[in-house]
């Protein structure tokens, strides 16, 4: 299996991917259509006669039998057409574009703070293991990746929103700056810079302070404890002992041979941990009002919106596909030993 | 390589610094605007195009764009809005509008009676997956007579068609700019034209709405310079957005407890009027044991008002004594009439009695945990245990989510929880809906009494024998109990100190007039 080319391992990778979308389709359609009620009777019901209810479902195609509405879903899931809303008549694309900006922008910013405080905390206690300042890393680690991140939230919009009144509780920005704001990319920190609107990339900066931190440190717990035990382990391979022998600096030991190793399974890591932290931008979102693509998920799904959050859970589903592979290329590229 | 790290270093302190003496001495221009009032809702807009709007949080976005022949411009009472008035034929069946003369869209085009004709004509052909083209069901045609005169030619007699035109489905909008066969998408703010005081310059979905100021606008202006409506998942973010100070006001919804926190909070004020929403339990009267007038009745004897309007709403509900919220005309106390104000526990032993019930009868009652608000809980708590303490029963609460729950209702259960949002402020809305056969929670009630009522009340040609007819059907309905009414919301918005003009439009309509506030 060792010889098998890298063009080889990447077809196969990028074939498995077909089979895996179609039964995560599959399972979201069926899934929804066993949950009792529908889009209709959620929007009309306790409104208007039954009647009324029947002949907008029947209109909609909602008494057709499941395997015709599959089919006809399957198809258009082949064209590309992710349709439109039920609820709200909004095409997916459009929600794609503009909530999934507002995502990634969240879970960007939320990816930096876990890596920088994750690394940092997670060098630190495994250059100095079994010191206060381990012990210190290791419990901030363990605690902040038990908290749920939507009581970390709340903690962080009671302290620093309303008690000390630093920092804004909700939104992307204030509401005078989205409603005024030129939208190039809808990834509101790149609209202002891209304007020159200093003010507003201050307001939008202080927006992204508690929804990024939230999420970003409870994802940064698992890269504590993981940086923490590759450098440990690193420290204590032949090849520093050597680098000490040959009386190259202890820094220089560190930073330029140890710490650098010890960062590799870390990267692949950070890949994996993509799907955890887009589960935790729907929490963060929704405690945080952020108007992201979890954030439409959990409107839609409230409102039995087959069409809205089956879009989304095959967009999340890609974006998770996508990245993992991403993620398996760049790991056989760089360890040649990693094949199917 | 030290060196390449020190510049590196350097230089990136440099940015930095520079960034944040730029953030720090620039002015952001936009918040220096006009006085643009910026208010909460955790809200859902459905659809802003009125040909497809039937929920209440887009017609609080319609509201401020569009207008209908008739409305509510000052408090509780129907008055002409874009006629001048409207006369009937002795049978009620055609119905002539004459139109306020210089009315504009706010691009600027002029309303006359072909945009009423073409506005109508739109709601009845879409027939839009919202329902609300069914408040039409009584239209036949509509012609127009000149620039300035509309006849709707009706199926039945309707006394109350002045009432349906001042709903959404009678928003009158510019023939030039909506589609004859097809919705409007709700982010097409450029074809979303009204002759409302607003314009709607803005929209997106879930987050916000923003209003600019209608340049053609006939009547008073708005006292404010525009209006944010900012949307919220949760109310205890919004309740935060507001002691944050990011919002001016916020209106629609909070939880009893957040209210109570908020009356305390020194920097903000709780406004509160009377409402129109109402909160009622559903019996099916074809279904044992609640196919017993006597249960019934037992149960509407126990039924524990006050302690759910104190308890559980902490007064921001009040107890309701009939299907018509009290501050409506025509509304009677009938509940109160006929059971009594307060719980009484030898009537409803009296009425188990009848019923030849002897031991505690076991009864299942269905609520809904999200849809009504979070305080639905501890409402049918409140109910259980009334009805436990008194021994005639034993209670079991069972729930389900909107989506299962309004599908099933009267199909499925016995006794079950609804609330209702009027389409139109009036009697007639409470009691027809509820007491015709065939209505719409499936309930099984069906009296020859009550249709012949409604009958006479929709033929009736004047307004007091309107109101006798519609207080004779809250009687009987009191009497017959297919539903019992137990509360009935306050409107209530909260504000910051410096806002003002809410209080003057807090009546009995729930309209958040916009315009009329300022800070």
């Amino acid at each position: 299996m060792t010889g098998t080319s890298l063009r080889t391992y990447l077809i196969t990778r990028l074939a498995l991917v077909v089979p895996m979308v179609f039964i995560l389709l599959t399972l979201v359609f069926l899934l929804l259509r066993v949950a009792p009620g529908n889009p209709i009777q959620a929007a009309l019901g306790g409104h208007v006669p039954v009647k009324v209810v029947h002949q907008i479902e029947h209109r909609l195609g909602f008494d057709k039998p499941l395997l015709t509405q599959y089919g006809d879903y399957l198809w258009n899931i082949m064209r590309g057409n992710l349709g439109t809303t039920i609820t709200d008549n909004r095409p997916l694309s459009q929600i794609i574009k503009q909530n999934g900006a507002a995502t990634l922008e969240l879970t960007f910013f939320a990816m930096l703070i876990a890596i920088v405080v994750g690394v940092l905390v997670g060098l630190v206690a495994g250059r100095y293991r079994d010191t206060p300042l381990d012990v210190g890393g290791r419990l901030f680690g363990v605690v902040i990746y038990a908290t749920p991140v939507f009581f970390l939230g709340l903690m962080a919009q009671l302290v620093f929103g309303v008690w000390l009144g630093w920092l804004p509780v909700s939104d992307q920005a204030s509401p005078i700056t989205q409603a005024f704001l030129q939208t190039h990319t809808n990834i509101y920190f790149v609209d202002a810079i891209w304007d020159g609107n200093w003010a507003a990339l201050w307001d939008i900066v202080k927006h992204l302070i508690l929804p990024a931190s939230t999420l970003g440190l409870v994802t940064a717990g698992v890269f504590i404890r993981l940086t923490r035990v590759n450098v440990i382990r690193t420290l204590r391979d032949d090849y520093i002992e050597a680098a000490r022998a040959r009386g190259i600096s202890e820094r220089r030991v560190l930073f330029s041979h140890a710490f650098k190793n010890a960062l590799v399974p870390v990267i692949t890591i950070v890949g994996l941990n993509f799907a955890t932290l887009l589960g935790g931008a729907v929490l963060t979102e929704t405690t945080f009002n952020w108007p992201g693509i979890g954030h439409e998920l959990v409107l839609y799904l409230e409102n039995r919106d087959y069409a809205g959050v089956q879009g989304i859970i095959v967009v999340f589903a890609l974006v998770v596909v996508a990245v993992s592979i991403l993620v398996d290329f760049l790991n056989a590229y760089v360890d040649p030993r990693i094949r199917y | 390589m030290k060196r390449r790290l020190r510049w590196a270093s350097a230089v990136t302190t440099v940015a930095l610094a520079a960034i944040a003496a730029v953030i720090a001495t620039s002015a952001y221009g936009g918040a220096k605007t006009a006085p643009v009032i910026v208010d909460g809702s955790t809200g859902t807009v459905v659809n802003i195009d009125p040909a497809n709007e039937y929920d209440y949080d887009s017609f609080t976005v319609d509201l401020n764009i569009f207008q209908g022949l008739y409305g509510f411009p000052h408090g509780a009472k129907l008055a002409p809005v874009l006629a001048t008035g409207c006369t009937h034929s002795t049978n009620l069946k055609t119905w002539t509008c004459h139109l306020r003369h210089g009315v504009k869209f706010s691009n600027g085009d002029s309303m006359t009676s072909a945009d009423v004709k073409y506005s109508f004509d739109r709601v009845v052909k879409i027939k839009g997956d919202q329902g609300i083209y069914t408040l039409l069901s009584a239209l036949k045609s509509v012609s127009t007579s000149g620039a300035y005169t509309v006849v709707f030619h009706l199926n039945t007699p309707d006394s109350i068609w002045p009432y349906i035109l001042s709903t959404n489905a009678g928003y009158i909008v510019d023939k030039n700019t909506f589609p004859s066969d097809t919705i409007l998408a709700n982010t097409d703010t450029g074809h979303m034209i009204g002759t409302g005081p607003y314009v709607l310059t803005n929209f997106t979905p879930s987050q916000q709405a923003v209003f600019g100021i209608n340049q053609h606008y006939w009547g008073t202006k708005p006292k404010n310079g525009g209006l944010i409506i900012q949307y919220y998942d949760s109310s205890s973010t919004m309740k935060l957005a507001l002691q944050n100070k990011t919002l001016d006001m916020a209106f629609q919804t909070f939880a009893p407890n957040e209210i109570t926190a908020m009356k305390k909070n020194t920097s903000l004020t709780v406004h509160s009027g009377p409402g129109v929403v109402i909160r009622y339990l559903v019996f099916n009267v074809k279904r044992k044991p609640y196919n017993n007038i006597n249960v019934r009745r037992a149960i509407a004897y126990l039924m524990p008002r006050q302690d759910i309007a104190k308890r559980v709403y902490h007064g921001t509900v009040s107890p309701l004594y009939s299907m018509v919220p009290k501050g409506l005309p025509g509304q009677t106390d009938a509940f109160k009439k006929m059971y009594g104000a307060k719980p009484s526990l030898a009537k409803a032993k009296a009425a188990m009695k009848k019923a030849g019930v002897k031991k505690p009868l076991p009864i299942t009652i269905w609520w809904t945990p999200t849809h009504y608000g979070s305080a639905s809980a501890d409402e049918y708590v409140e109910i259980q245990r009334a009805l436990d303490a008194s021994k005639l029963f034993k209670v079991t609460l069972k729930s389900a989510e909107w989506a299962t729950y309004s599908g099933a209702l009267g199909k499925q259960y016995g006794a079950f929880q609804l609330g209702w949002f009027p389409d139109y402020p009036d009697a007639d809305d409470y009691t027809v809906s509820f007491y015709q056969t065939g209505s719409f929670f499936s309930n099984g009630y069906s009296s020859k009494q009550m249709n012949s009522l409604i009958k006479k009340e929709r033929g009736a040609k004047t307004e007091k024998l309107r109101y006798t007819y519609l207080r004779d059907m809250q009687m009987l309905g009191a009497k017959d109990l297919p539903t019992i009414p137990y509360w009935q919301g306050n409107m209530i918005a909260v504000s910051q100190k410096a806002v003002q003009g809410i209080g003057n439009t807090l009546d009995a309509t729930f309209y958040m007039r916009f315009w009329l506030i300022s800070k």
